[in-house]
């Protein structure tokens, strides 16, 4: 027994590799981040860089679509200074935005915490509470569009049955009324996403924190003012800069609801792009509406980091 | 230096050598056999049968006729500009593609010169009706073979109009005023798109400004001129005919809402192509049966004028056997083949060709015959100057729709047309 297992014991031992001097080169620290980090570096470039590169490129030339460029400098933006509809689509992206957002953050906070409660049937209610956001935005927005349609508005219905209004009110028909509707239609559509968020940030705040503060006589409002809010800015300042991104170039929605009608009230950055660049086959003049976006975008981000940015000491 | 001569001279023999070899291959392909299938993209229509009759009868046709398979690819109503301008910016896909209102201009330098089949065809079919002269020629080159046209007309309900005392429908704008202020004390409103669709907003508005004298250029394509008393009286008649005639929610509508709204018995009136009543005769005989459809009635001008909405085929430059296309194109629009196809569709596509003026196709549903009739007074947006860039512009932001729009939403007729002049002078400032 002992002759036949000792050469095994022989095999199995490790032998020394010799590690070809290309493994070795690749495996150092500075190579392999590199090697890591190329892929998705080279992604972006291409899906997102090229693009960029090539609509900033667009907007510096009066480009007729299916026809050659000529570079214009900064005319089309000149032009879009110069036009009435650039600047109510302006307004009407930060109303927008603005009040979505804000819609957004505060019932998707209070969603995150009675959420955060326990109760029955909690983890199917949660899993419910994301299907605004998982149901694809044109098929959810179509039932919206019956939900605002004038003639068969399941709200108007009932603002008659009660005998409130009649008729109900314009939904899309009116240019502040339709403004509404949309920031209510993003707003159940996004909520979903700033809840389930802050719901993950608040299972990260130990129950000690609260317990202590129990003890110190804080109460309910205490406790969120000083124990929930403050620990829980990383991830506000987080899923608010994300959804503000989204809600900016906003397209899908309008484009479904209203293309920007009535009368441009509720047009965005986005549809009033599309509708120059395709419809009116114009993407020099498409693709600096589109980039117009970008420097309000990001002082909108800055600003944000500046004030919802949690402190560091 | 001799050695470099030589070393050159052979990578040139080698070079020569094989661009030949591949180039008399490629020649061998190109001269030789005819491409085994040809793509046509087409935009959903709103009439089913139609696309079916393509797909089942006419590709097979075809393809048993010559061998070459035609692929008939969809793509959903609204979106057919925006794979036209892919494929024409990328120089890949489709081979031909259905086209409308002004992009024989929009894509001309993508699209292939066919004047010599659409004279051909023209010849054969009696002529060509001027109107898809003015949507397919460029520079003085057919660049798309006219097919028919959406007419977008007015679409009433008989019964409803009768009962007001309209045994017809007003030949005037005064007179369909004074008809929708009593039906819609009856209960019966009109229903106009006033918001931001792609087709029934301009099917009547423009038109209102034209039969009052309005314009938004000059012919010369360069001189604005929408600030005058003409507009001006066109802008607060509308303002009347909304207040006195529809709700408010007609602002906000698209292309879909007046569809639903008259289907559904909520209005009286609309303006719209032939698909109201196509869809009625089959989901709602009884609203079908009281169904009219008539021109558009004639302004303080005494004229009366419609939106010209052409659907026309034109075949890519990026097609690598140009003359496949053409003869698949010649072959199509034989009355053999197109006549049934226009059949189909119950003449939806008003036939831009003479030949079928009187034909059985308009006999079949003669309250279809004010379609045909429109094509003499049916103009692009932006007419009377030709089509243009600034004029694309112009319709995609809904200057003239918004004009009036904003006046029915309660703005001043002084500053509408200022905002409108403004927005025109600014975008016919290259022209």
């Amino acid at each position: 027994m002992m002759s036949a297992s000792a050469p095994t014991f022989a095999a199995a031992a490790p032998r020394p590799r010799r590690r070809s001097a290309f493994r070795q080169w690749t495996e150092r620290e500075g190579v392999f981040g590199w090697l890591m980090v190329i892929p998705p570096l080279l992604f972006l470039l291409a899906l997102v860089g090229y693009p960029f590169i090539y609509g900033i490129w667009l907007s510096l030339q009066d480009r007729p679509v299916a026809r050659a460029g000529t570079f214009v400098g900064l005319a089309n933006f000149v032009a879009d200074w110069k036009d009435p509809v650039f600047w109510q689509v302006t307004q009407n992206t930060f109303v927008y935005t603005i009040a979505a957002t804000l819609l957004k953050m505060v019932g998707g906070l209070g969603l995150a915490l009675v959420m955060n409660q326990e109760f029955k049937f909690k983890n199917t209610i949660r899993a419910l509470m994301l299907l605004p956001f998982i149901v694809p935005t044109v098929l959810s927005t179509i039932a919206w569009m019956w939900i605002l349609d004038p003639a068969f508005s399941i709200i108007n219905w009932l603002l008659r049955y009660f005998e409130i209004a009649n008729p109900g009110p314009s939904w899309l028909g009116n240019p502040h009324l339709a403004m509404l509707s949309l920031i209510i239609v993003n707003t159940w559509r996004g909520l979903p996403f700033y809840a389930i968020t802050l719901l993950a940030g608040l299972q990260t705040i130990s129950p000690d924190l609260y317990e202590a503060a129990t003890i110190d006589g804080a109460s309910a409002w205490d406790r969120f003012r000083y124990v929930t809010l403050p620990l829980l800015r990383p991830v506000i300042f987080i899923v608010t800069m994300f959804s503000v991104i989204f809600t900016f170039a906003d397209f899908q929605l309008v484009y479904v609801l209203t293309r920007g009608g009535p009368a441009n009230a509720t047009h965005l950055y986005a549809t009033y792009a599309f509708d120059v660049a395709m419809g009116g086959g114009q993407l020099g003049m498409g693709a600096s509406i589109a980039l117009a976006m970008l420097p309000p975008l990001a002082l909108i981000i800055f600003a944000m980091s500046i004030y919802m940015k949690p402190n560091k000491t | 230096m001799a050695n470099i001569v030589r070393a050159a001279s052979r990578r040139d023999v080698l070079t020569i050598s094989a661009a030949t070899f591949v180039g008399g291959l490629m020649g061998a392909a190109r001269a030789g056999a005819a491409p085994k299938s040809l793509t046509m993209m087409h935009e959903s229509s709103f009439i089913p049968p139609y696309d079916a009759y393509f797909k089942n009868k006419l590709a097979p046709a075809y393809e048993k006729a010559t061998g070459i398979k035609i692929n008939y690819e969809t793509t959903s109503v609204g979106s057919q500009q925006t794979r036209v301008t892919t494929a024409a910016e990328t120089g890949n896909g489709p081979d031909m593609a259905q086209i409308a209102f002004n992009w024989a201009f929009l894509f001309d330098e993508k699209l292939v010169d066919v004047t010599d089949i659409a004279q051909e065809i023209g010849k054969k079919g009696g002529g060509w009706h001027q109107a898809s002269a003015e949507a397919c020629i460029v520079n003085g080159k057919w660049k798309a073979i006219p097919f028919g046209n959406i007419g977008q007309l007015m679409n009433y309900r008989m019964d409803w109009f009768s009962e007001v005392g309209f045994k017809d429908f007003p030949d005037t704008w005064d007179g369909l005023l004074e008809a929708g202020t009593k039906l819609k004390k009856a209960g019966h409103p009109f229903g106009f798109e006033l918001g931001h669709g792609f087709g029934d907003n301009h099917g009547w508005l423009y038109p209102l400004l034209w039969s009052f004298g309005g314009r938004e250029v000059e012919p010369d394509g360069k001189t604005v001129v929408i600030d005058s008393a003409e507009t001006a009286r066109a802008v607060d008649f509308c303002r009347t005919f909304f207040q006195q005639t529809m709700q408010e929610d007609t602002l906000g509508w698209t292309d879909v809402s007046n569809n639903k709204a008259y289907l559904s018995e909520q209005i009286s009136c609309t303006n719209n192509a032939e698909s109201i009543l196509f869809i009625a005769k089959r989901d709602f005989p009884d609203i079908a049966k009281v169904t009219g459809q008539a021109q558009n009635p004639k302004g303080p001008t005494g004229e009366r004028f419609h939106i010209l909405n052409p659907w026309s085929h034109a075949i890519f430059t990026h097609t690598p056997d140009h003359k496949a296309a053409k003869d698949f194109m010649v072959w199509l629009m034989d009355p053999k083949q197109v006549g049934g196809w226009y059949e189909v569709a119950v003449s939806y596509y008003a036939p831009f060709l003479h030949m079928f003026d009187d034909a059985p196709l308009w006999h079949a549903e003669p309250r279809n015959l004010p379609y045909r009739d429109s094509l003499s007074t049916s103009h692009l947006p932006g007419w009377p100057a030709p089509i243009s860039r600034p004029q694309s512009e112009s319709v995609a932001k809904y200057v003239v729709v918004d004009m009036f729009a904003k006046a029915c939403a309660g703005k001043s007729t002084k500053d509408v047309i200022a905002d409108a002049n403004a927005q025109l002078k600014q975008i016919f400032r290259t022209a």
